[in-house]
């Protein structure tokens, strides 16, 4: 249903063809461009548009009328396809969708498997806009706050200490356990710290975690919850904390894994902001599987 | 002999091989003095705090190692001054007279790169290794789910991640070093490697292909899984350059525990 107020124009579609449903009249206006969508998520994120930002228009005509807002962690072919079925044009992304961070095909121009999900896009005129840097630099870290209510945590976020929760005490193997039976994982879930210690903080880092995060938050929390810890950084500073007898967790779920809750979370505020655009997420499957478990 | 001749040997070698030392690079001196004398040199893929213990225990005060010893490839410490993990980790090393160095761009530099040909060799890949493509493993063929436990089982890792179909036929791979994992093309089927972006790149090619009807994968070993064996190779190829004192592979090993 409409939240808009109704329009001069809408009241007499509405009068003169009263079968008409609340969602046809919305659809005989004119729709949104998906610049003037872009415009509108841009001037209402709350944070300054950076001059140098990977965010913005990937593929795609910006001047394409807009049918409806998929957002997803990450663009792949059956992600197109599925938006495409949901009559969804304008496809929201936390990651690239070209295979590397400037979405330059670079080598791959020619590629056929490049060549099939630029054909996909072509086909059904599709767009494809990047938010990731500026959704994420919201404050609070909506990421964060997603990923807590997907572990079931709202309420128990420390007041000093932003991303940080306080759980009832478990051990990090318990911990792990909890993760695994609330998140969509496949394989992805690895572990550093001995699974018999004792956790009642923790520290929610879903994407990327910088060196200065890992310090900083081991420092108050007893394990860190990270999505892609790159391996020369948070992940031997964590095993160091064991060498120097101040022993502390973490957890890597992986990063699609880690962004999930917060791109449902995005649907959820774009449409608070574009009311009459139909906004879905579309969920996430983790893309790796293991043989160690 | 000291550290800074044992690098003095090393530098010397490349420069027969015809390998320039760089103006730019991370392979300097981390921690301890240059003029300490050598006992003895260990290698290993990551000074992590343990390796330096058991280089200690070992009498192994000269350590070379592939990776940082401070968390972060520049080796940058003015943020971590206030740590007491960074403060404890040298501590450690002022007591035991420890001196740390980083072999990491001129290793790549060595042909065959010794990080790719140690993760090689410990998956028993070397001889089908392509006479004319570097880094391409022509395996006999087998699945993505077989190969993944094969490599598992050879590196004793316990945190290895794949992508892609287990059923999928897998003979050309590619083998990257590290952060390298190769970029799949429609000439690989499987890339291997360490770490990477876990998004964004190998991982929606591989939706796309198999949507378009080719089968990929990627196995991801974790970055010491990868990297770790390769200074062995390291230590291998130091050994002769260096007669006076004994070099022995450290490994960093596994970080990750089983996720039980």
């Amino acid at each position: 249903m409409s939240r808009r107020p109704t329009s001069r124009r809408e009241f007499l579609v509405g009068t003169t063809a009263a079968l008409i449903s609340g969602r046809m009249a919305r659809a005989q206006r004119p729709p949104l461009t998906a610049q003037q969508v872009a415009d509108r998520i841009r001037s209402s994120v709350g944070v300054p548009w950076r001059p140098q930002s990977l965010d913005g228009f990937k593929v795609g005509d910006p001047s394409t009328p807009v049918t409806g807002i998929a957002t997803t962690v990450m663009v792949d072919i059956n992600t197109l396809k599925r938006a495409v079925a949901d009559r969804q044009n304008f496809i929201v992304t936390q990651e690239p969708i070209f295979y590397s961070n400037n979405d330059d095909p670079g080598n791959r121009a020619k590629d056929a498997v490049y060549l099939a999900k630029k054909a996909v896009i072509d086909e059904h005129r599709l767009v494809v806009w990047r938010f990731a840097e500026h959704w994420n630099a919201r404050q609070p870290n909506e990421a964060a706050k997603a990923l807590a209510a997907s572990l079931k945590w709202t309420g128990a976020e420390a007041p000093d200490a932003p991303q940080l929760y306080r759980v009832p005490e478990t051990t990090l193997a318990g911990l792990v356990g909890q993760v695994r039976s609330r998140l969509p994982l496949r394989g992805g879930l690895r572990m550093v710290g001995q699974p018999g210690m004792r956790v009642r903080s923790v520290y929610l880092s879903p994407g990327t975690t910088s060196l200065a995060n890992a310090v900083g938050s081991l420092q108050k929390a007893d394990v860190i919850l990270a999505g892609e810890p790159r391996e020369w950084e948070a992940i031997p500073y964590a095993l160091d904390t064991w060498s120097a007898e101040r022993g502390k967790g973490l957890i890597a779920i992986g990063r699609v894994v880690s962004e999930g809750p917060s791109v449902h979370a995005c649907a959820t505020w774009i449409r608070s902001i574009l009311p009459d655009v139909r906004v879905e997420s579309i969920p996430t499957t983790d893309p790796y599987w293991s043989v160690n478990v | 002999m000291t550290a800074q001749q044992v690098v003095e040997r090393i530098q010397q070698k490349l420069q027969e091989l015809k390998i320039n030392w760089r103006a730019q690079t991370v392979d300097t001196f981390k921690a301890g003095s240059p003029q300490t004398e050598v006992r003895a040199i260990a290698t290993t893929g990551m000074a992590t705090f343990d390796v330096l213990h058991r280089a200690a225990a070992a009498g192994r005060n000269f350590v070379i190692t592939h990776e940082p010893t401070f968390y972060n490839h520049m080796d940058q410490t003015a943020d971590l001054e206030a740590d007491p993990i960074y403060q404890a980790k040298q501590r450690f090393i002022k007591d035991h007279n420890l001196v740390i160095f980083r072999f990491h761009d001129h290793a790549h530099a060595l042909q065959p790169d010794p990080l790719v040909a140690g993760s090689a060799r410990m998956l028993g890949w070397t001889q089908y290794a392509s006479p004319n493509e570097p880094r391409i493993y022509v395996l006999p063929t087998t699945t993505l789910r077989a190969l993944a436990v094969d490599v598992a089982a050879k590196l004793k890792g316990r945190a290895i991640r794949v992508a892609g179909d287990p059923d999928m036929k897998v003979t050309r791979v590619a083998l990257g070093p590290g952060y390298g994992v190769p970029a799949l093309t429609t000439s690989i089927d499987v890339a291997v490697g360490g770490e990477t972006a876990e998004s964004g790149g190998n991982a929606e090619y591989i939706l796309d292909a198999a949507a378009d009807g080719q089968k990929k994968g990627m196995i991801l070993l974790g970055h010491m899984m990868s990297e770790d064996w390769g200074m062995r190779e390291v230590a291998e190829w130091l050994g002769p350059l260096v007669p006076e004192v004994t070099v022995e592979w450290i490994p960093a090993g596994e970080p990750f525990t089983m996720a039980t």
